[in-house]
């Protein structure tokens, strides 16, 4: 958008940007700056500080919470291309017309509109051993599922209800509108030929895409390490024990219930590493897409 | 005009049955949630599964009144829109300067906000809880509101530059040559035409602020203050607070949501793909 032969705009542009910019320097980077800097010391979150290097990073690597809540946000990671395949098949499906494929569009748009809040709520009631789901496995298998209350399970349940299920009345708008764009002539021909389903899902449907299944994955990268905190914090809140401790989870137990907030800084920088990496690789890809 | 389809009959029916299961996993939760939320305490205990066999009251009285959901949410009602107003000057004029305006630093700058887009709100919330006990705004909604708006500026400016960047250039060079100022330009020709994009980051920043947890748990502490999401939280921590009622103020935390959707469902539709998909 260079516009050659044209003065700059003198002050104006930086008095329309004074607002975002101030509350961006007050709200963003100092406290991500301010993060950094706690983290070497003992802070309970009010009171002095105390300056003491790098034992917080110490403890954080023999702190076993820190290593469940890394493995379990790893875990989270290995459901992307399961939201990924079952969102772009879905979408390829209702692409065709299918009879209410708008009805279907809506009905499962319904979890992202009431967010991550309700929805932890309502499905830690739904999957309770004493809820409507155990009460009906009991009816039918005779046995339970301990969705909240055995921590493979929970962790499992977390996966599959957040990175797969909560999103995917998203995923189906934005790749039916991603879908939309391509030449329909494409589709007729290839009825035409009598190509099968499968064929033009993989040879016109996902090449057309694969920008569209790109932001999908940095988008669920971004879900995991950084939007998963209200999920998690109605859910399960982290339990049984800590097996559903994800970083963010494990910041927020560290600095708000135990008053440990130095400490977790620590865990909020390494946080933050992984944060600005999705960052930078979100940014390549926006640049790529608008080259 | 039947449409053509690559599928055979019986193809059509195996998805038909898919998308049957997607829906019944979809609505089933909620339909648990009103149905429990109509049975005495009595009653889910020995029937967590049917409709209810006798329909009570009783547990949207608790949730409104005493568990205060009425409360939460005339203060979420109070605190959003008044963020939103705030949220659209903020994003609307950066975005008209990121996109349509020539100053040094341009990129870099623009650069640093997309990169901001993202932070997770646990990195930020000890710091921003401490901000705003110093500038005394804990427990107030002026408070809660600035959070908000700061944390998700980035991504509607986002929008709204790339926006205002594919808009043609010679509108605002006929206003200027006719004298006029950029605020001007901004809100007299701008702003107007690009009312369906503002339409789009109301729509998306109403859905974040509505949803919004960490922040409004550290700021607004008093059960006076708190908006549905803190509500719906701290109901779901207390301790041995029964199905029935907790389902009732889910109900009641849903409805507002739920309306929006009836009504701007076009609009929610399309802030969906906003952002991601160009054009």
């Amino acid at each position: 958008m260079r516009h050659r032969g044209l003065e700059r705009d003198g002050a104006a542009p930086y008095l329309f940007l004074a607002p975002l910019l101030a509350l961006l320097a007050l709200f963003i980077i100092y406290p991500v700056v301010m993060n950094i800097v706690v983290s070497f010391t003992e802070w309970k979150g009010y009171g002095p500080w105390r300056w003491i290097g790098l034992d917080n990073y110490k403890a954080m690597v023999a702190d076993d919470q820190f290593w469940t809540s890394i493995r379990n946000t790893g875990l989270m990671i290995l459901y992307i291309p399961l939201s990924t395949i079952v969102t772009v098949l879905i979408a390829a499906l209702l692409r065709e017309g299918i009879r209410g494929w708008k009805a279907y569009r809506a009905i499962l748009y319904i979890p992202n509109l009431l967010g991550y809040v309700l929805m932890g709520v309502i499905f830690s009631i739904y999957l309770r051993d004493d809820g409507p789901v155990n009460a009906a496995l009991k009816w039918l298998t005779g046995s339970m599922v301990h969705f909240l209350i055995d921590p493979a399970i929970a962790i499992n349940s977390v996966g599959l209800l957040l990175v797969v299920w909560l999103h995917l009345g998203f995923g189906l708008i934005y790749f039916l509108a991603a879908m939309n764009g391509i030449d329909k002539s494409i589709y007729e021909a290839a009825l035409i030929d009598g190509a099968s389903f499968w064929h033009t899902l993989f040879k016109v449907t996902i090449p057309s895409v694969r920008f569209a299944v790109e932001f999908w994955v940095v988008f669920n990268f971004i879900e995991v390490f950084a939007r998963m905190f209200s999920f998690i914090q109605t859910f399960t809140q982290g339990g049984p024990g800590y097996s559903t401790f994800t970083l963010e989870y494990g910041i927020f137990i560290t600095g708000f219930s135990k008053f440990k907030v130095g400490y977790s800084s620590a865990w909020s920088v390494v946080l933050f590493v992984f944060c600005a990496i999705i960052s930078v690789a979100q940014i390549r890809l926006m640049k790529r897409r608008d080259a | 005009m039947k449409k053509a389809s690559p599928f055979s009959p019986a193809g059509r029916v195996v998805i038909q049955v898919l998308m049957l299961v997607l829906v019944l996993g979809s609505l089933l939760p909620l339909y648990n949630v009103v149905s429990s939320s109509l049975k005495s305490i009595d009653e889910y205990t020995t029937n967590p599964i049917m409709l209810p066999r006798a329909v009570t009251p009783e547990n949207y009285q608790y949730a409104a009144f005493k568990g205060l959901l009425l409360r939460f949410t005339a203060n979420t009602l109070m605190f959003v829109p008044a963020a939103l107003a705030l949220y659209l000057v903020v994003c609307v004029s950066a975005g008209y300067a990121f996109g349509k305006m020539r100053f040094a630093f341009r990129r870099p700058l623009f650069l640093v906000v997309l990169f901001m887009s993202i932070f997770p709100q646990l990195l930020l919330a000890t710091q921003v809880a401490k901000l705003i006990s110093l500038m005394h705004l804990t427990n107030t909604g002026f408070g809660v509101i600035l959070a908000w708006v700061a944390y998700f500026s980035p991504f509607g400016t986002y929008i709204m530059t790339t926006y205002f960047a594919d808009m043609p250039y010679e509108l605002v060079e006929a206003a200027r040559i006719d004298g006029a100022s950029q605020t001007r330009i901004l809100a007299q020709i701008m702003a107007p035409l690009a009312m369906p994009m503002i339409a789009t980051i109301t729509i998306i920043g109403f859905q974040s602020m509505w949803n919004e947890l960490p922040f409004s748990m550290l700021i607004l502490q008093k059960e006076s203050v708190r908006t549905v999401t803190v509500g719906i939280a701290v109901l779901r921590g207390q301790y041995g607070l029964r199905v029935p009622i907790l389902s009732a103020a889910l109900v009641i935390a849903m409805a507002v949501p739920m309306l929006m959707f009836i009504v701007f469902q076009r609009y929610i539709t399309l802030g969906a793909t906003a952002g991601a998909i160009k054009g």
